[in-house]
């Protein structure tokens, strides 16, 4: 099996920042000492705390206070002057120079010094990105806190308590005791049970049972209907159950009272809420894992089929007078559909792909040529290549147009929206991807491609026939001056991947035979052309259009990633639902949480919403427009009216731009069941990235829900 | 004879709020209250008079609207405190999907002690309250008895040094009432401080060293059972066998002091009438609070 979470570069990158390698902090030698200076600093201070007994110390408390008070006047003061002296008009005011120079200064110097330490790009860091975010709420809900604190108690107290607060969030935090964690996680688990969670898995094999009849295994693509159908059932159950779990826990424990009996107990708040979250994980995972066997199992029987092979239907098919002979014909019909056969002179038979798969005939291809065969059925295998898991490598597209001269875009057929661009068949026009990596090791048989071309006919020529294209071979490291090489003529196929191997050996024009590797490939660097041979019609293309296939990745592993992304939903939609439910009555919770998740499913909206990316402005004056009957996109009358209402819309603006800053992106997370029903592997670091992003979600949540539980009186 | 004090409350007062903000009750006014270690003491009242809230607040689960209640010497807030303190609730509050042996495992798990250690206690502990008979029962099929003594197994399960106890023997047989009683005093004197309220006064009479009594969230009595009960103003003479003319003699001798026979016969001065006194007394003044005689023993 491979497990290809081996290239985390990009994940890094992500982290990081696209130049994080420049960082001296990223260093090998330095790198290792500061993660060990950290690892070993966060051991010790875990163990100490751990150790001690009580809360924090009156001391301990003043210096967390004042310190963090102080740290959040300092930026703060330092922000107002920057924005002030440098984005004021400096110049304008002659005595403020000089502090402008020095806030210039320090500015430059301050983030000179964290180029040098982590790279020019770090900024774009998602890690720091996280920390900032992280950082100004903490700040910000200590500032609010503290002013209400102050307010009530005056100032030296106020700083006791709030240093008071965030010291024994720390420890609260450290001093989580795993045995009560898992007593806790044990009684989620039990309490789901006692929910009936069982009955679940009724739903979900009575849903398969029915989708037996209703899904189509004749449709043009059957495992993509099928996969994207067992996903989208088990991830809607699955998230449902966890809503419906994580949300009305905590309430129905506070209204029975049971609440009562177990923070009596020494235990912390922190500890109540991630006991839960970690038992509804664990349920889960339990349901996804035996959902996904059973998935799995369903979309197997329900693809499986073969077909059999009359030998008196065959054709013969003569290439030359007096030479062999070969056969031509169709498959019976299984599932809609029938695969053409094709048997050669020399007994190398072939069935074609159909629906995305092709089957093997399990005897001899030879026997079909020779009289034996008459009367006779014979039987096909399985099907093959029905549930793949592709490796794609992609490259870079460039066009060249008519005459061959490069071009930045091909030709926009009109009728389409922008994606993809087309080229003219019958002249110099192509399409030119450049591939990197590609070394003899990774492709052995030659270079596998696969292709999904848009075609574009301005006349109706053969319909049957596909349009007819060519892929040439081109060294990149080549003069200008040379040729493609044309390597091979095929047959396009509309609306389905058509894969192609272009094998190593590769005969010149002048009638050498070469390999791929010695003569087109330089830096593991190759291009490939492609061009449209029929005049008059046209290959629309895309950059994703076309990319070679590695290798194909284990298909039950690849299942088992879109289970792991439907988990890692289902661990987002836990937290929130058990942050709600610690402040909120079960239906409000229940309501809430659901409200999260529609709001990160539609985060895309909410934020173009927020940011006037859409027509029709605001909620408030889309409403008037749809009152006055007015189209969207025309401007609104100047008036008091117009004003009134798009002033108003500013602080609902403002609202949605809060909601779509704090929700999760969670439509993003069908890139899991995407990939598995399109046949395409989900790479390792998607796989990290999306982990690093869940629990950069789930961690800022535990601790508000903590927070929530902490300051709630549960007796009330 | 002053012994280091367990639970102190200060100024303890409690406004209930609805949703808005407003006052709905002000279930608990002012309290001062000190328990010391080693005593058994017993908070008293009529319903609704704050003895459960009292009891609340000094678990934590719910926060004083001003002044502080300490417990061990720590804001009762904090929740390292209950690793030493055994809390029997008002009603049961358990899981009623678990059963006897799962329900007191689940709570050990709480106060971290290792398997072998819970497993002992448990079964320790399910001997103890005698429902050896029904430990694998779901507590569901309990009854309120059965519950009471499961909660009361569950509230001892970390050897408590401070146990809390809110109305312990409701729902008991007189067996089991006794069987409290008995434990009670046994916890004390094992040394353990045991806080409890209650109605039924003659269980608080038997069992209690030091009470409070609440009415209306406001302290009304505090002091040793024995020393409250003394009717200081009223003098008792126990003679055995003084036949009618003795008697007559007596009253007259009384009367020639200036004293007023109020009842010869058996005196029944309990604890009960006393209650009835201060509640009665307070609805006649309120706000006043009721001194005592036992104040400063
Ligand atoms: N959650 C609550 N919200 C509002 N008021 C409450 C709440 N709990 C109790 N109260 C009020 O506080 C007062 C004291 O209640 P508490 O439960 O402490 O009485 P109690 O002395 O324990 O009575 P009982 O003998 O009936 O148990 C009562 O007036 C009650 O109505
Ligand atoms: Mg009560």
């Amino acid at each position: 099996m491979v497990i290809d979470i081996t290239d985390v570069t990009p994940l890094f990158t992500w982290l990081l920042g696209p130049e994080w390698t420049e960082g001296r902090l990223f260093h090998p030698l330095s790198l290792t000492v500061f993660l060990l200076l950290l690892i070993a600093g966060l051991l010790w201070l875990v163990v100490r705390l751990r150790k001690g007994h009580g809360s924090t110390g009156r001391g301990a408390a003043m210096a967390i206070g004042g310190g963090s008070a102080a740290a959040i006047v300092l930026v703060a003061l330092g922000i107002i002057a920057w924005k002030l002296l440098l984005l004021g008009k400096a110049e304008e005011i002659a005595w403020t120079l000089p502090l402008a120079n020095f806030a210039e200064g320090l500015r430059n110097s301050c983030f000179k010094g964290l180029q040098w330490l982590l790279g020019s790009g770090w900024h774009q860091g998602a890690l720091y990105c996280w920390f900032l975010v992280i950082i100004s709420a903490a700040a910000a809900v200590f500032v609010v806190g503290g002013l209400a604190a102050a307010l009530r108690r005056g100032p030296i107290k106020a700083l006791e308590t709030s240093g008071r607060a965030i010291g024994d969030c720390a420890l609260d935090v450290v001093r989580i005791s795993p045995r009560r964690v898992g007593a806790l996680a044990w009684l989620a688990v039990k309490e789901s049970i006692r929910r009936r969670v069982v009955v679940v898995f009724a739903v979900f094999i009575l849903i398969l049972l029915f989708a037996g009849w209703y899904l189509d295994p004749g449709n043009i693509d059957p495992a993509r209907l099928y996969l994207n159908f067992v996903l989208t059932t088990t991830g809607y159950l699955v998230i449902l159950l966890v809503l419906f779990l994580s949300s009305l826990s905590l309430p129905a424990d506070i209204k029975s009272r049971t609440l009562h009996t177990i923070v009596t107990k020494p235990v912390r708040s922190s500890e109540v809420v991630l006991g839960r979250i970690a038992g509804f994980t664990a349920v889960a995972t339990c349901l996804l894992l035996i959902m996904g066997v059973i998935s799995y199992f369903f979309v197997e029987r329900g693809l499986a089929h073969t077909h059999e092979i009359d030998a008196d239907s065959l054709k013969t098919v003569e290439y030359a007078v007096g030479r062999p002979t070969g056969r031509q014909g169709v498959t019976t019909l299984v599932h809609e559909h029938r695969h053409k056969v094709v048997v050669d002179p020399s007994g190398n038979g072939r069935v074609e792909i159909e629906q995305g798969h092709r089957h093997e005939l399990e005897g001899d291809w030879k026997e079909l040529l020779s009289k034996e065969s008459a009367g006779k059925k014979y039987q096909l295998g399985r099907p093959e290549g029905m549930l793949l898991a592709r490796v794609p490598v992609y490259g870079k597209l460039a066009y060249r147009d008519r005459k061959g001269e490069p071009t930045d875009k091909g030709i926009n057929v009109g009728d389409e929206w922008t994606y993809r661009s087309y080229i003219e068949g019958g002249s110099l026009a192509a399409a030119v991807w450049t591939f990197q990596g590609i070394t003899e090791e990774r492709f052995s048989d030659g270079l596998p491609v696969d292709m999904t071309l848009g075609i574009f006919r301005t006349h109706k020529g053969d319909i049957e026939k596909g349009v007819t294209g060519s892929l040439l071979l081109r060294n990149p490291r080549a003069g200008a001056d040379v040729k493609p090489t044309e390597v091979q003529i095929f047959e396009s196929k509309e609306f389905q991947i058509d894969n192609r191997l272009i094998p190593r050996e590769v005969r010149t024009p002048d009638g050498k035979k070469v390999d791929l590797f010695k003569e087109f490939v330089s830096d593991g660097e190759v291009e490939i052309w492609l061009r449209c041979v029929d005049m008059a019609q046209y290959f629309g293309v895309a950059q994703a259009d076309m990319y070679l296939r590695a290798h194909n990745a284990p298909f039950a592993w690849n299942f088992a990633k879109g289970y792991f992304g439907i988990w890692l939903l289902g661990l987002l939609v836990i937290a929130l639902g058990v942050l709600f439910s610690t402040f909120l009555s079960a239906p409000v919770a229940v309501l809430a949480t659901f409200g999260a998740l529609l709001g990160g499913l539609f985060h895309d909206f909410m934020f173009r919403l927020a940011t006037h990316q859409t027509y029709g402005g605001g909620p408030l004056e889309s409403f008037v427009r749809i009152l006055t009957q007015q189209n969207v996109t025309s401007e609104m009358e100047p008036g008091l009216r117009t004003t009134l209402v798009q002033t108003l819309d500013q602080p609902a603006k403002f609202g949605l731009w809060l909601l779509a800053a704090v929700l999760p992106d969670l439509s993003r997370f069908n890139v899991f069941s995407k990939c598995v029903a399109y046949g395409f592997n989900i790479p390792g670091d998607t796989i990290l990235t999306y982990t690093c992003r869940t629990f950069a979600f789930v961690l800022p949540l535990f601790v508000a829900a903590y927070l929530c539980l902490k300051n709630r009186e549960v007796a009330r | 004879m002053q012994s280091e004090i367990i639970i102190e409350t200060r100024n303890l007062t409690k406004v209930y709020r609805d949703f808005w903000g407003r006052q709905k009750v002000r279930a608990l006014k002012a309290l001062d209250l000190e328990v010391r270690r080693g005593e058994i003491f017993g908070l008293l009242g009529p319903n609704g008079s704050g003895k459960t809230t009292t009891i609340k607040l000094l678990l934590g689960l719910l926060f004083p609207t001003t002044g502080q209640a300490l417990v061990f010497d720590r804001d009762a807030r904090e929740v390292t405190k209950n690793e030493r303190i055994g809390y029997l609730p008002e009603e049961s509050y358990l899981y009623r999907f678990l059963n006897a042996e799962e329900t007191l495992d689940f709570y050990g798990r709480l106060f971290n002690m290792s398997r072998a250690v819970r497993r002992q206690r448990v079964a320790d502990l399910i001997e103890m309250v005698g429902l050896d008979w029904a430990k694998r029962r779901q507590l569901k099929e309990y009854s309120k008895g059965m519950t009471r003594r499961i909660g009361l197994a569950q509230a001892l399960i970390n050897d408590p040094e401070l146990i809390v106890l809110d109305e312990p023997t409701t729902g008991l047989d007189p067996i089991g009432t006794r069987e409290m009683k008995d434990l009670i005093i046994k916890l004390r004197d094992e040394g353990k401080t045991v806080l409890l309220c209650s109605h039924l006064l003659a269980d608080v009479q038997d069992v209690c060293d030091r009470i409070a009594i609440l009415y209306q969230g406001e302290l009304k009595e505090m002091g040793r059972v024995d020393s409250l009960l003394k009717v200081q103003d009223v003098t008792e003479i126990r003679v055995a066998g003084l036949s009618a003319i003795g008697q007559e003699e007596v009253k007259q001798a009384i009367e020639r002091n200036n004293g007023h026979v109020l009842n010869i016969g058996n005196p029944t001065t309990t604890l009960e009438d006393l209650f009835l006194k201060i509640i009665r007394e307070s609805e006649e003044h309120p706000g006043r609070r009721v001194r005592g005689v036992g104040e400063k023993t």
